[in-house]
């Protein structure tokens, strides 16, 4: 069936004459070259964007300033007050996901979070992230002793908890944009070689209720439930007690 | 034997479409009453509500549609030669866990969209935001039929090649997993999204702050279905030589599904009470947020557990 070929992908093993032939040494080369397609679509983009702000105000000036603006609103009402590096952090990590889910509008291409490793690697990079502010807010050794409460015996747990996260973050990506292609390919394999069925599609829109429903509408939402989600943890981590009284003062 | 065989196959295909459809009948006609509602107390507001509602059902019948994809594929999919008994009873697992899955989102994801139907009678004014609003979080409740179908698509997949009864097992255990897994958190959902509607009915100025708030608490809300799908696809995934590692899976499959129900719950009445409070004083947002978020992690320690006694009784048994 589709989904099972869609497991198997071709995969490079350059590491295969030392005699290292685990599968934690493979390339998914397909998955990687979508990824560096998604990077050159997201230079081409900022190009243009780029000579827009140079240049006088108008209503594309307006439209990016504005784009900007909703991400600033957001992380301060998350974290609290504007810090410049966890805004850039999470709005790059939205803009990215976005086009990785979106990338499938070109023909030819598919998206590179339709493989776990990607969706993987995202929920590394964001525990890492908030791991490594955490320990800069709180001191290393406030950072472990938070892992033996309330009881020491909670060690292991608390250590399965925060690996949960990365799983349950990394995985909610993954299912839904793989459940998206697998019924997209479903649906276009159904329709396939019968001239009657594929007008039939296009014509009474169907094709396009399900490209705009499970591709871009599920690729934006599950992109921005990771960011957020990213942001709270984030917000959470850094807080300190004086954060938290200036807070209400204000 | 041959009669078994047969049975068991379309046992299957009636028992997916049928268990959903049940279920999204239902839901369809509580929108329509609620509709029916609000048109009375708002009569104005006519256009408007009637789209909700057209639009709510439509996603309401999502998880049917899936459903019978479903049931189409196994029926027009399946060469007669290849049918066995083990095939039918791998089969099994696509049927438990198809149609719980749908079952339970069939009936939950009306409720978002009968609150934001009489939210509408509310706050005429306001119709664009609450149909948006109504939408990202009925589009959110689907997430456990998804999760289903992915998995049913991989049982079929694999049945051909099942060849002995713990081959059957195993992949009755995983479907089993998935399906009760997504019943409790899926009525966590529910019981949150209907609320958020109200809130934005009572108090459209905290519109921005339940926006977000929505979005993370289903995603947080979510967690122990996706500890489900693991389970399900760690099952599927391991090989399983012998009948008592089949047996243990089995068990890991209860474990899991009943594990999550009471967490998945809870996490929907936590988040569901902080985004009534948001409503009556949008001002305290951030403190709310970050209080429910943190009761929110403790609750899912539950689900952590039982995620963690499956995965043990999957790879630890001899």
């Amino acid at each position: 069936m589709g989904g099972l070929e869609l497991l198997h992908e071709p995969r490079w093993n350059p590491l295969s004459r030392f005699g290292l032939t685990h599968s934690f040494f493979n390339i998914d080369y397909q998955t990687v070259m979508q990824t560096w397609i998604v990077l050159l679509a997201l230079v081409l983009l900022l190009i243009p964007i780029y000579i827009i702000l140079k240049r006088k105000p108008g209503i594309v000036h307006f439209m990016i300033t504005s784009f900007v603006n909703y991400f600033v609103n957001l992380c301060n009402q998350s974290i609290g007050r504007f810090i410049f590096k966890h805004f850039a952090f999470v709005t790059s990590l939205f803009i990215f996901i976005l086009m990785c889910n979106l990338i499938s509008i070109i023909p030819g291409l598919e998206e590179p979070t339709k493989n776990i490793n990607t969706t993987l690697a995202f929920g590394l990079v964001s525990f890492l992230y908030i791991n490594y502010y955490s320990i800069k807010t709180h001191g290393a050794w406030e950072y472990i002793k938070e892992y033996f409460r309330p009881i020491p015996v909670m060690f292991p747990l608390n250590v399965v908890g925060k690996i949960a996260n990365i799983l349950s973050i990394s995985f909610r990506l993954f299912g839904n944009i793989f459940g998206g292609v697998i019924i997209g390919q479903i649906w276009f394999n159904a329709i396939g070689g019968s001239i009657i069925f594929e007008t039939v599609g296009i014509l009474t829109g169907i094709n396009l209720i399900i490209t705009g429903f499970f591709g871009l509408f599920e690729g934006l939402l599950q992109a921005f439930v990771f960011m957020m989600l990213t942001v709270t943890y984030l917000a959470i981590e850094i807080q300190t007690e004086q954060s938290q009284q200036s807070e209400e003062t204000t | 034997m041959i009669e078994i065989v047969e049975l068991l196959h379309f046992v299957t295909i009636a028992m997916v479409t049928a268990a959903s459809s049940v279920a999204v009948g239902i839901g369809e006609g509580f929108v329509g009453l609620s509709a029916i509602q609000a048109i009375n107390i708002q009569p104005e507001a006519k256009d408007d509500i009637q789209k909700t509602a057209i639009l709510g059902m439509a996603l309401v019948e999502t998880a049917a549609i899936l459903c019978v994809t479903i049931s189409f594929i196994i029926l027009f999919g399946t060469a007669q030669e290849s049918m066995n008994i083990y095939f039918s009873l791998s089969e099994l697992g696509i049927a438990l866990g198809l149609s719980l899955s749908g079952f339970a989102i069939g009936l939950v994801s009306a409720m978002p969209a009968r609150a934001a139907c009489l939210a509408m009678a509310r706050q005429p004014f306001f119709s664009n935001k609450i149909v948006r609003f109504m939408l990202i979080a009925q589009a959110m409740i689907q997430t456990p039929v998804i999760f289903s179908f992915i998995i049913a698509i991989f049982i079929k997949g694999y049945a051909t090649s099942a060849a002995n009864i713990t081959d059957s097992l195993k992949l009755i255990a995983s479907g089993l997993a998935i399906g009760l897994g997504s019943i409790g958190p899926a009525i966590g959902l529910g019981i949150f999204g209907k609320t958020a509607c109200n809130s934005i009915g009572m108090n459209r100025k905290s519109y921005g702050k339940i926006f977000t708030f929505t979005l993370i608490s289903e995603g947080i809300i979510e967690t122990p279905i996706i500890f489900a799908f693991l389970v399900s696809f760690l099952i599927i995934l391991y090989p399983a030589p012998t009948l008592l590692i089949a047996i243990a899976m089995l068990a890991a499959a209860f474990c899991v599904g009943l594990g999550t129900f009471g967490p998945g719950i809870g996490l929907g009445r936590i988040a569901a009470s902080a985004c009534h409070q948001i409503a009556k004083d949008p001002e305290k947002y951030s403190m709310l947020s970050k209080v429910s978020i943190l009761a929110q992690s403790i609750a899912s320690t539950a689900a952590i557990y039982a995620l963690i006694v499956a995965m043990l009784l999957i790879t630890f048994t001899k």
